[in-house]
């Protein structure tokens, strides 16, 4: 009796999971190229630059806030890595400045929320507007070609058969889920999502804990930036267009809750390479893309409401 | 109270800015006063504007660099506006030129249904209407006095004949289209439908993604094709997603990439073996005729033809060092 409760704790608590896996095999068993290794590899890639979004989104989200500006700070800080990447500096430049960029916006958007005391939506908007703007300026509206050798051996190239995109993702997850789970900083944050006031009597700078999770989701996309434009080997201004919604999406299909506090880094996983699969499967089928857009719509909802529904059973 | 002070100075400082931003927004003045009287137009620089469907790509901006070296040789004063893909901005945009008093407005319409009404008002109002690059719906009837454009649905021909001879008539295709209701797509697509009645042995094995002209996209729906399906040719609707294809099958892959536009991009991609080639749609060429046309009108002259067509060629490895 006690077995099967924690049984049914445990795939309440891992239902996504478990809808992610069942996609797999229907897949699977609809197109078995699906499962073939040169696929997963496929994958990987595929999930590597919204992976790392997510994670930075996750950070935010789980602070209580919301950010819509990391797709236009990818398109930014893209740019200026392209700029900056034609062979004329070593390859730690670009990306230190992609960085160090999307740091900045990341910084704006958190003093305008927790000092400013907007609200995120109005913040990010703001700057998603505007840096979507420099973009353009920076690059006169132009893609900026011509980036080295180098540096476009960055995502084309593999460790062990694992491309370097995943790598750069795993590493990400590692760092990002210790920090989360493991250090004072990690639990500040979960503290500040789910009730800022008790937060902040209970002697927390929320202030400088909500500034640091905007910096982190800007400093992670400088980075998707930089990783997007050495796999397109082009830094396009007009690039990563609604790359905040997918980050989103991952995030609320991997468990975090939008009213922040609640969130697992696997969740976050699970949830980008739910969305990942999908397009895979779905363009591995030869599915007509205005069948994609609604099918996609629908397996987010369905595998949402599926995890509510199994979590819910538990209460 | 220090705070709502605060605020209204912000708002001020932020609207003043707005509106010096839009005073200075790429008015282009040609060097009127040493071109104009050789140019021949009496009376002052005549002031044209321009109003492009965005500014955000390569082809667009070489519209706009044409456009504004067309009016410094004719002498003319020239606006370029951009509508920034957005239907109700561009006749916002077209309302406000009129009342400027320009004499001539040249436009790419984002909608060729959306637009045509304010068209016909600007027409109405005795300013020269022109459409570049697409045309508004039965834009004669609406007052356009001429259009200046490449031929879409040529271009799509071109490119897909291309393909079908490097094919030799045989082979599994793919194609990559933009979003799907863009009008310059749907006629590329017509213009590859036509080439393929005649090549029952060049099979579609996938129906054609829309990646939106986006590189990334088209990058990541290639390589899943690409572990599912035997290939021969990817054709794309543009060059920013031939180049995403090139970049998943990577240099020298044996599968035939096409694209249109011929951007800068594209003919990177095509010096390293990324992509076969692409057909050239000389935006600036399209612009600059446009203008022209514009100052024949208002100087009182005629037009031999109203339908100024700008010719596409196939860019490939021999040629593409002529194009950069």
């Amino acid at each position: 009796m006690k077995e099967t409760k924690r049984t049914k704790a445990l795939l309440s608590e891992y239902f996504i999971f478990v809808i992610f896996i069942a996609l797999v095999v229907v897949l699977t068993c609809l197109k078995p190229s699906f499962i073939q290794p040169g696929n997963l590899v496929n994958i990987l890639k595929q999930a590597s630059i919204n992976g790392i979004l997510a994670f930075g989104m996750m950070f935010v989200i789980i602070a209580g806030g919301f950010d819509m500006s990391v797709g236009s700070t990818v398109a930014f800080t893209g740019v200026l890595a392209a700029m900056l990447g034609q062979g004329q500096y070593p390859l730690i430049v670009p990306l230190a400045v992609a960085m160090l960029a999307g740091l900045a916006v990341g910084v704006v958007n958190g003093v305008g929320v927790a000092v400013g005391d907007l609200p995120p939506f109005i913040m990010t908007l703001g700057t998603m507007t505007a840096v979507r703007g420099l973009a353009l300026l920076i690059s006169n509206g132009k893609p900026v070609i011509g980036i080295s050798a180098a540096y476009k051996a960055v995502a084309a190239s593999s460790l062990f058969g694992i491309p370097m995109l995943a790598v750069f993702l795993v590493v990400i997850i590692i760092i990002c889920s210790f920090v989360l789970a493991k250090t004072v900083y990690g639990r500040r944050v979960y503290a500040c999502g789910g009730n800022l006031l008790a937060a902040r009597v209970s002697g927390i700078n929320t202030t400088r804990i909500r500034i640091s999770t905007f910096a982190i989701a800007g400093l992670l996309a400088g980075l998707s930036g930089f990783l997007m434009t050495s796999r397109v080997t082009i830094g396009q201004p007009n690039a990563a267009e609604s790359y905040e919604m997918d980050a989103i999406t991952a995030c609320v299909v991997g468990g975090v809750s939008m009213s922040g506090g609640v969130g697992k880094p696997w969740g976050v996983v699970v949830g980008c390479l739910l969305i990942t699969v999908i397009a895979n499967g779905l363009d591995i089928m030869g599915v007509s893309s205005h069948w994609q857009k609604i099918v996609k719509g629908a397996i987010i909802v369905l595998a949402v409401l599926l995890d509510i529904k199994g979590k819910g059973k538990k209460n | 109270m220090n705070k709502k002070k605060f605020l209204a100075m912000l708002l001020t400082c932020a609207m003043a800015l707005a509106v010096l931003a839009g005073c200075s927004n790429s008015d282009t003045t040609a060097p009127a006063d040493n071109g104009g009287d050789d140019a021949g137009s009496e009376g002052g620089a005549y002031k044209i504007a321009l109003i492009q469907q965005h500014q955000t790509n390569a082809f667009q901006i070489a519209v706009t660099e044409a456009a504004e070296a067309k009016a410094a040789e004719l002498g003319v004063e020239l606006k370029i506006l951009s509508a920034d893909q957005d239907a109700a901005t561009q006749i916002s945009q077209i309302e406000q030129c009129v009342s400027e008093g320009y004499q001539a407005i040249l436009f790419e319409p984002v909608d060729p249904d959306g637009l045509r009404d304010a068209a016909k008002n600007a027409a109405d109002a005795g300013v020269v209407v022109i459409n570049i690059i697409s045309a508004c719906t039965d834009w004669e009837e609406a007052g356009i006095s001429a259009v200046s454009y490449g031929n879409n649905v040529k271009a799509g021909e071109t490119e897909m004949q291309q393909v079908a001879d490097l094919l030799g008539g045989k082979g599994n295709i793919a194609i990559l289209t933009g979003p799907s209701a863009d009008a310059g797509g749907l006629q590329r697509m017509e213009g590859y439908e036509n080439i393929l009645a005649n090549y029952p042995d060049i099979v579609q094995v996938v129906s054609p993604a829309d990646c939106a002209w986006d590189t990334a996209q088209a990058q990541a729906t290639v390589e899943s094709w690409l572990s599912a399906y035997d290939l021969d040719a990817i054709v794309c609707e543009n060059d920013g997603m031939a180049v995403g294809a090139g970049n998943a099958a990577g240099a020298d892959s044996g599968i035939i990439i096409s694209g249109v536009d011929g951007t800068p991009d594209g003919f990177e991609a095509i010096k390293d073996g990324r992509i076969t080639g692409t057909v050239s749609q000389n935006g600036g060429a399209m612009a600059a005729n446009g203008i022209e046309a514009a100052v024949t009108l208002l100087n009182g002259g005629t037009l031999e033809t109203n339908v100024l067509v700008t010719d596409n060629t196939w860019i490939d490895a021999s040629n593409v060092a002529d194009y950069e």
